[in-house]
């Protein structure tokens, strides 16, 4: 109703079904879709400025500390030499482990991120927040050793047992808060964090060290389960050097895999309408409590997934402890990766490189866990930028509501669920 | 007057008015002067060098379109917009207001449409609220209600200080506000759209209250767009157009039809003000014909027999046949809003029998759409839109899983983009662009793209709840032009409103909600009094 729009009724009378169209004012002109490739680089600019916002934190806090900025630029390129390799010293000998090693930590790293930025993703673009991608991970990771170690299956088919096996698991763990949430109204945020815990305590603190302890030969005492057989051990893509393994394809895989979803089916076009306004999607006639479900399981085993990689990838058991909050971990990545699928994959991808190499940070005598301050200062400012671009656009939203609609009543609220907010940063 | 305001021209108009007080020295009369206010939000200018002299005591009216800027002007004299340029001056002082409790305490009270009370506490707590007496740091609730109590006795409002707001009547609770306004020691009262959700009874009401006040010396300002209410009740009438205060006329020296003129064109008697009137007065002459497309003993698309649904909705009968359009009137909260919902089936009916198209058995928004219900909900951003969704992602929602918008299991772009195109032309959407996030687009193409998206879908019977809420004139029009050509389509039309004009222009047979249940049924051209009655619950026979 803003006065540029006001239909004037003489020219909605003489335009014609041909010709209008092909006459832009200048307004429309100016908003002239860009190309495709611009919008996406446009929609991921915010999280890209983000990470080096923190990145130069980072290096600044490092400076400070070891009272050196040398140093600290020396630090970066130490971190950056382990997680993408080692240039100059493969330049000078010419060992290909001197890159493929610090891929495979990177890829091992990315591969889980990703599978569990992809269960917060998916979650949150149906309008819920899974806090619990931590136990859904444990319960598909203990099952992965479980069947890894018990059955007896060819090569490639254990394997891939296991690893449908561990999705199973976390997606019957997620049925639990999802049910809980559309039968009795308990929030996901809440049953999620909670489930968490029984996981991690049955898992960690009965089963593998009480009836799922491995059985010990000699004196030797082992933590964790036992080993899994090798036909369930996910392929080496490179050489005996790099840990790089199946699991890498596996998450570019499904990230590609959950992008056709969401965006070119149109069950998850369903799932997104649901997830950014319930009500209408509703009125719409789409099943929300079924799209609500099926989310659900689809985030649980993912991050069930994300288990059986850890455990068939690089644990080759179900260790003492998972090791890293990948769970919670994978929070940060979907929201840095605007809970949009490619851009989880790229921000695993990211935060793997930056944590292989990490630890090498430590030749300088840098603590290696600067990479989760970086992640957890990224997190910071997408979160940041969001309540930044919200009040921007709320008052590019209010601005013409006073023009244009005299009655209060007229200009309804922007919608502001938690979906919502993140899709005006994801579109 | 009939020229484009310069503030010249506007003061010129008004002075045959100051002309007829005589012995007041015009300085002293003028208790606010608005001065060449100017407010610009982002691209739009709200306000363009608006200049507006209110006198004390004065029964003042703003009219114009929806986003003419009335509320816009009274926003900055309530101290809720700052100007960007120009002067406000009360009693002669130079003033600038930094919010609405400057306004207050100068004595400028302002009653919103929409109200601002707390439903579960009492009047005279509503009234209090926010500067509560209190007794050694407690709140005093009996000296409140004393308080209260006596500012209702010196105005003549007949209100229970102790009755709870959610008891009360939306009359009712209108009165409280305005008691709110005056306790606070209000002098200037603005009333914005205050008969927008009254019957025509307690419209009255409010005028005998409004004229009562003027008669003890506080000046009241309505803002409205109902020209036969503003002509019955305003001494002047100011006319705003597009930011601009295009005249300013004594009510006696006008009529509805130069001031509809001023209000679309800024000018008396215009080419194109010729043109809209057409095209506004368009949907009241076409039912008249289109009446005869009722078949007489054609089957009802819609059968309800007693039917409830949770407390607001207690027992609705009705029936709406093919090319019929079925006007429900009522005032706000009676249960039209449920009922409608059951019709689309949003909330579950209880007890009685629902029959669609011929079916009963139960009904969820899938089942009403795949038996031919479309709905076009009051609340758009919240029942029809997907904010941040493209126009075409809206336009596919509730037919997503069909021919042209899916492939199979996959969303056909291509067929999504080019029905949106033709759609978007037919219904002239602006802007033509199909990839627009929904949310962004104007109230009214936003209402334009939800009844291109309903009646794409060749619907037998279209829900329509208030379907021209917040629209201007044009849009208005426009969306009633629709509603017409739908029936003369053959398609059954529930219509609710609670502007009972909107339902009396358009309907063929309304009925009256009160207190949940359907309370009477009256034909084309019934009585606006009688119906008023009904829908206070008043002769409830038929």
């Amino acid at each position: 109703m803003a006065e540029p729009d006001r239909p004037r009724p003489q020219a909605a009378a003489s335009a014609s079904p041909g010709f209008s169209g092909a006459e832009p004012t200048a307004a429309e002109a100016a908003e002239a879709p860009r190309s495709r490739l611009a919008e996406a680089v446009w929609a991921s600019l915010p999280s890209a400025l983000s990470v080096a916002l923190s990145l130069l934190i980072c290096l600044l806090m490092i400076a400070i500390t070891k009272g050196s900025l040398s140093l600290a630029g020396n630090a970066y390129l130490e971190m950056l030499r382990g997680g993408l390799g080692d240039l100059e010293t493969f330049g000078e000998t010419g060992a290909w482990t001197q890159l493929t090693r610090p891929w495979g930590e990177a890829a091992t790293k990315a591969a889980i991120l990703t599978f569990t930025g992809l269960s917060v993703a998916v979650a949150y673009r149906a309008g819920l927040f899974n806090i619990g991608a931590q136990g859904q991970m444990t319960v598909g990771a203990i099952t992965a050793a479980v069947l890894g170690a018990k059955l007896s299956l060819p090569f490639g088919l254990h394997a891939a047992v296991c690893v449908l096996g561990a999705a199973a698991a976390g997606g019957a763990y997620a049925v639990l808060p999802a049910v809980l949430k559309l039968r009795r109204g308990v929030h996901e945020v809440i049953s999620t964090i909670m489930l968490n815990w029984i996981a991690i305590s049955l898992v960690e603190n009965w089963l593998v060290v009480g009836p799922l302890r491995a059985t010990t030969t000699g004196n030797n005492s082992i933590s964790g389960t036992d080993q899994i057989l090798p036909t369930a051990v996910l392929p080496r893509l490179l050489s005996d050097g790099s840990r790089m393994h199946f699991g890498f394809i596996l998450a570019l895989l499904a990230a590609v895999a959950t992008w056709v979803w969401l965006f070119r089916t149109r069950l998850g076009f369903e799932t997104r309408a649901m997830g950014q306004n319930a009500e209408a999607a509703r009125a719409a006639g789409i099943p929300s409590a079924r799209r609500a479900l099926q989310a659900m399981v689809l985030a649980g085993a993912l991050a069930g997934v994300a288990g059986s990689v850890l455990v068939q990838g690089t644990e080759m058991r179900f260790p003492a402890t998972l090791g890293a909050p990948y769970g919670f971990d994978g929070i940060a990545i979907a929201l840095i990766g605007e809970t949009h699928p490619l851009g989880v994959a790229a921000s695993a991808l990211l935060f793997g490189v930056l944590r292989a190499g990490g630890t090498r940070m430590q030749l300088l005598g840098v603590h290696k866990s600067f990479p989760e301050l970086i992640q957890g200062l990224a997190l910071l400012f997408v979160a940041g930028r969001l309540i930044w671009q919200w009040a921007l656009t709320r008052r590019r939203k209010r601005a013409p509501a006073p023009a244009a609609a005299a009655p209060p009543s007229s200009a309804p609220p922007a919608v502001s669920t938690p979906g919502a907010a993140a899709a005006g940063g994801g579109a | 007057m009939a020229h484009p305001a310069s503030p010249a021209s506007a003061r010129a108009a008004i002075t045959p008015f100051v002309a007829v007080i005589p012995g007041i020295e015009l300085e002293s009369a003028r208790l606010i002067q608005l001065s060449h206010i100017t407010k610009v939000f982002g691209k739009v200018v709200a306000l363009d060098d608006v200049s507006l002299d209110i006198q004390q005591g004065e029964m003042l009216a703003l009219v114009g379109e929806n986003g003419a800027g009335k509320s816009s002007l009274m926003n900055v004299l309530y101290g809720l917009y700052h100007p960007d340029q120009g002067e406000l001056r009360i009693k002669g002082e130079r003033v600038r207001l930094r919010g609405p409790k400057d306004a207050i305490a100068r004595g400028i009270g302002m009653v919103h449409q929409h109200f601002m009370l707390v439903p579960t506490l009492t009047v005279a707590e509503n009234v209090v609220l926010g500067r509560e007496p209190t007794r050694r740091g407690l709140l005093d609730l009996a000296r409140a209600q004393r308080e209260v109590e006596a500012t209702c006795q010196r105005f003549g409002f007949q209100l229970d200080a102790t009755a709870r707001i959610s008891e009360l009547t939306v009359g009712s609770q209108q009165k409280v506000e305005i008691v709110k306004a005056l306790h606070r020691g209000a002098e200037v009262l603005i009333l914005d759209e205050p008969t927008a959700v009254l019957t025509p009874q307690e419209a009255d009401e409010l005028f005998r209250v409004a004229r009562g006040l003027a008669a003890e010396g506080k000046t009241v300002v309505l803002i409205s767009h109902k020209l036969k209410e503003v002509l019955a009740f305003a001494q002047r009438i100011c006319v705003m157009r597009r930011g601009k205060m295009v005249a300013s006329v004594a009510s006696k020296d006008t009529d509805a039809r130069r001031l509809a003129d001023l209000m679309i064109c800024g000018e008396e008697g215009g080419a194109g003000a010729r043109t809209l009137q057409a095209t506004v007065e368009a949907p009241t002459a076409a039912p008249v014909e289109a009446a005869a497309t009722v078949a007489a003993g054609a089957e009802p698309i819609l059968r309800l027999d007693g039917v409830c649904a949770g407390p607001k909705l207690t027992g609705a009968t009705l029936e709406v046949r093919p090319g019929e359009i079925v006007g429900i009137a009522g005032v706000d909260g009676n249960g039209q809003r449920e009922l409608a919902e059951v019709v689309t089936g949003l909330r579950p009916a209880e007890r009685g029998e629902l029959r669609l198209a011929g079916k009963a058995g139960k009904l969820d928004p899938h089942e009403a759409r795949h038996r031919g219900v479309s709905h076009v909900p009051e609340d758009r951003l919240l029942h029809a839109i997907v904010g941040p969704m493209r126009v075409d992602e809206n336009v596919s929602l509730g037919r997503q899983q069909q021919p042209p918008f899916a492939k199979g299991p996959w969303i056909d772009f291509t067929g999504r983009r080019e029905r949106t195109e033709a759609l978007e032309e037919a219904y002239d959407v602006r802007p033509r662009d199909p990839s627009v996030p929904c949310g962004r687009l104007s109230g009214g193409n936003q209402q334009k793209v939800v009844f291109a998206r309903e009646l794409d879908a060749h619907p037998r019977l279209l829900v329509a709840v208030q379907p021209t809420r917040g629209l201007d004139i044009a849009a208005v029009a426009a969306v009633r032009r629709r509603l017409v050509e739908e029936k003369a389509r053959g398609t059954g039309v529930l219509l609710v409103s609670l502007d009972l004009e909107e339902v009396l222009a358009l309907s063929d047979r309304i009925y009256v909600m009160f207190e949940g249940k359907v309370v009477g049924e009256r034909p084309r051209g019934a009585d606006e009094r009688e119906l008023g009655a009904l829908m206070l619950g008043g002769a409830a026979h038929g």
